[in-house]
């Protein structure tokens, strides 16, 4: 740019946004912020522990298959039913470890190797990564009933027609789920997958260092309250998953294996068929031809060998590094950083904590006593009825959701729990509605003058 | 020719019809169904924990609302009239589990905000008073100098303001106690005169006289208690549960409000407290109805700074 130019252009910039307002500046570019490991990790402290982050890494990349017999696709134990055929796929933005990426890779998922499925019309070639879920069953009028809570994930596609299933595996034995229905009745809800960088850091905050946050916390002028999320069993604090619901990344890696690509395994151990097809018809047998888990520890191996790959997946997401966020971009770093102090100002960053430390950790230096800058106070809030789904997973009710961590925000293409959106505003604008615990949040953000706002928008674009 | 294609390609469409491929499993058929009874939009229909009561009949914090431009809330005896220029767009969250309510929002859109909010001294984690808000106001923000008192007929506001230099931001909080609630109304603008002009009009706030029970913190303990039914809690969900009971004058529960639970723990919970006896409360000997307050479920979820309000626990 000349130098007679430059100041034309600042005055350009600076026009539209008092004349149309503060924009969205978009996914930031550059290279991918995040997917390599923690700092330790990367210096091979401990010894081998790079070995396991480069092959949990390797798993998550892994793309699956029926049998394990298809040439590129050696994992084994895809479907009966699935939702894609490999982590990498669907979280893969900005890098593998991330959130959905622009084209959508379940478009391919239902055709891949013959595979006989209608994709539903909710799944787009530019559309976010999506797993559906119907919120209540479906009554015998075929109507939702209301007082018959569902909310477990409904498979998108099944096996039937790949050149690796069964032959006695048919459409008349395994059709997928009544999307249409479901859409005509307003019964159907979508998820997109979380992002998984700093994992590791997540895991590792005590629920004492939460708890000391929360309490702090819940002396506010703003009306914002939140509680934790229990795990069933011994009652300490869940913390990931849309709501929080997962306690620890095994029990997550786990379970996504099972749900989204129908690999049984050491946590979960029986194929999953939909919800309520155990009480009916049940995942037929001709479709289930491999021996149960499908991932397992595997023995006369390696040492990095020896692991299943749920237990690999954990490990590549615990050692992950979190996101880089940049001080000069979008805007310039006295935007930015003035768009961090109004995030604070305006009350954001009373869900949306910048940083949290944790604890000391077996696994190595860099999730020990390490500053967490996930802006998460890991707590499940009131949205409100405008992005309230009706699921209800332990203590989180159906309008209730995880304050979702920021970190690495700034490559992100779709945004909330379903990626209704890619407009950062939009988003920010969706958290107000009756109901919900940030109304007076978005009320003081709707007070910023323009410039203000965008200062607030190249904060987060910058995370 | 030409006809011939166009026939394939018309014949071809249903299979690009709304982005599916062509069907090859079975669905059902939404014509099949008799009639369409979609799930109501934006209605939460599945929700968390929500307040329960007793009876209908009794006020409770949470049952105040908005008409026209009057905020009215029977249980703190307010009504409270402001601006017209300001509307309630949305309704607040269900209380919280530590007894926090909010009562209303009302806006003037892009230029300021009124918030009501309400919190239950007996299950709050942090000390109540203006004194400890002060003291743990964030950095980021700058105490003003004011009057730290505001009166508002017989009444007293604590007051304290605060400023974000940064966002030009400014809050007046203004709070008083009923009830053993704390009742805040927190006003902010970018327009220091808008907040002269709201806490001018807070001054013309009305506080019924009413029958309402004393409070006393902390009486159903031990030695207070004639007779108690546990509730039998069947869905653990590690939440606290903070109830308030009336206590009649003749020792017996009269009202119970469940502030926080999940459905399926409030009626238990009810069921148990209206078989409760307390030896009655007496003031000069004689005895006279109250309010407290007792915490079931997970308490050690949740712990409490110094100075707050300690609580009777199942």
């Amino acid at each position: 740019m000349t130098q007679r130019a430059a100041p034309i252009f600042i005055l350009i910039t600076l026009l539209s946004v008092s004349l149309f307002g503060q924009t969205d500046p978009g996914v930031r570019g550059g290279g991918a912020a995040a997917g390599g490991p923690l700092s330790s990790v990367a210096a091979n402290i401990p010894v081998t522990i790079l070995d396991f982050f480069n092959d949990g890494q390797d798993r998550f990349q892994e793309v699956d298959s029926v049998a394990g017999t298809l040439a590129g696709e050696e994992g084994v134990g895809l479907g009966p039913r699935f939702n894609s055929r490999s982590c990498a796929s669907c979280h893969a933005q900005p890098a593998v470890g991330g959130s959905a990426p622009a084209v959508n890779p379940q478009i391919g998922d239902g055709a891949a190797d013959g595979a006989r499925n209608t994709v539903p019309s909710f799944i787009t070639r530019n559309g976010p990564v999506r797993e559906a879920r119907f919120p209540f069953f479906f009554d015998n009028n075929g109507n939702p009933d209301t007082n018959n809570p569902n909310g477990g994930v409904e498979d998108l596609f099944t096996i039937v027609g790949r050149s690796d299933s069964p032959s006695g595996c048919t459409a008349s034995i395994l059709p997928q789920p009544s999307f249409s229905q479901a859409q005509a009745t307003g019964n159907i809800i979508f998820r997109m997958p979380t992002p998984l960088f700093g994992a590791g850091l997540i895991e590792n905050i005590d629920d004492a260092t939460l708890q000391t946050n929360a309490r702090a916390n819940d002396n506010n002028r703003l009306g914002v309250s939140g509680h934790f999320n229990h795990n069933g069993n011994d009652g300490t604090i869940s913390r990931f998953g849309w709501k929080a619901q997962n306690k620890s990344l095994e029990i997550f890696a786990g379970e996504a294996y099972n749900v989204e690509q129908g690999v049984s395994n050491e946590l979960f151990t029986q194929e999953r068929p939909l919800p309520g097809e155990d009480g009916t018809t049940g995942l037929p047998a001709a479709c289930r031809p491999n021996p149960t888990p499908e991932d397992h520890t595997n023995f006369n191996t390696t040492a990095t060998g020896t692991l299943s790959d749920t237990v690999g997946f954990a490990m590549f997401m615990r050692l992950l590094a979190p996101p880089t966020p940049s001080t000069t971009t979008p805007g310039g770093s006295s935007s930015i950083n003035n768009g961090r102090s109004l995030f604070a100002a305006v009350g954001c960053s009373q869900c949306h904590t910048p940083s949290l430390t944790t604890s000391a950790s077996s696994f190595t230096s860099s999730l020990s006593n390490a500053t967490a800058n996930l802006y998460s106070d890991l707590l499940v809030h009131h949205m409100g009825n405008g992005l309230a789904d009706n699921v209800s997973q332990g203590g989180a009710g159906g309008d209730e959701f995880r304050s979702s961590p920021l970190w690495g925000l700034g490559q992100r293409i779709f945004f909330l729990h379903d990626g209704r959106t890619t407009n950062l505003l939009t988003a920010i604008s969706q958290h107000a509605s009756s109901g919900s615990e940030a109304n007076a949040v978005i009320s003081n953000f709707n007070t910023l003058s323009s410039s203000q706002k965008q200062d607030v928008l190249n904060f987060l674009r910058s995370l | 020719m030409r006809a011939f294609l166009l026939v394939l390609l018309t014949a071809a469409s249903p299979l690009f019809a709304q982005g599916d491929f062509a069907p090859s499993a079975p669905q059902n058929d939404p014509n099949q169904v008799k009639t369409l009874k979609p799930v109501p939009a934006n209605t939460i229909l599945l929700p968390g924990a929500l307040p329960k009561s007793s009876d209908t009949k009794t006020a409770v914090p949470e049952e105040g609302n908005v008409h026209k431009n009057v905020y009215e809330n029977r249980y703190f005896g307010i009504e409270y009239a402001f601006p017209d220029a300001f509307v309630k767009q949305f309704d607040g969250p269900p209380p919280s589990e530590t007894g926090k309510y909010v009562l209303a929002e009302l806006e003037l859109k892009d230029r300021g905000s009124i918030l009501i909010t309400a919190q239950d001294e007996l299950f709050a984690l942090t000390p109540g008073d203006a004194k400890y808000a002060r003291e743990h106001l964030p950095s980021f923000y700058k105490l003003e100098d004011v009057p730290p008192e505001l009166k508002a007929g017989e009444r007293t506001f604590v007051r304290y303001d605060y400023t974000s230099p940064v966002a030009g931001l400014h809050w007046s909080v203004l709070s008083t106690e009923v009830r053993c609630h704390e009742v805040q109304f927190v006003f902010t603008s970018r327009d220091t005169g808008l907040l002269e002009q709201l806490r001018g009009g807070l001054t013309q706030i009305k506080f019924a006289e009413t029958d309402a029970p004393r409070c006393v913190p902390n009486y159903a303990r031990a030695e207070n208690l004639i007779y108690k039914v546990d509730p039998v809690l069947t869905d653990t969900k590690y939440n606290p549960i903070p109830v308030r009971v009336i206590i009649g004058k003749n020792g017996k529960v009269e009202h119970v409000h469940v502030i926080s639970a999940f459905r399926s723990q409030a009626g238990i919970v009810i069921d148990a407290l209206l078989q409760w006896r307390f030896k009655p409360y007496l003031v000069n000997g004689e005895p006279v109805e109250i309010e407290t307050g007792v915490l079931f479920g997970s308490e050690k979820s949740r712990k409490r700074e110094p100075g707050a309000q300690s609580i009777a626990t199942d």
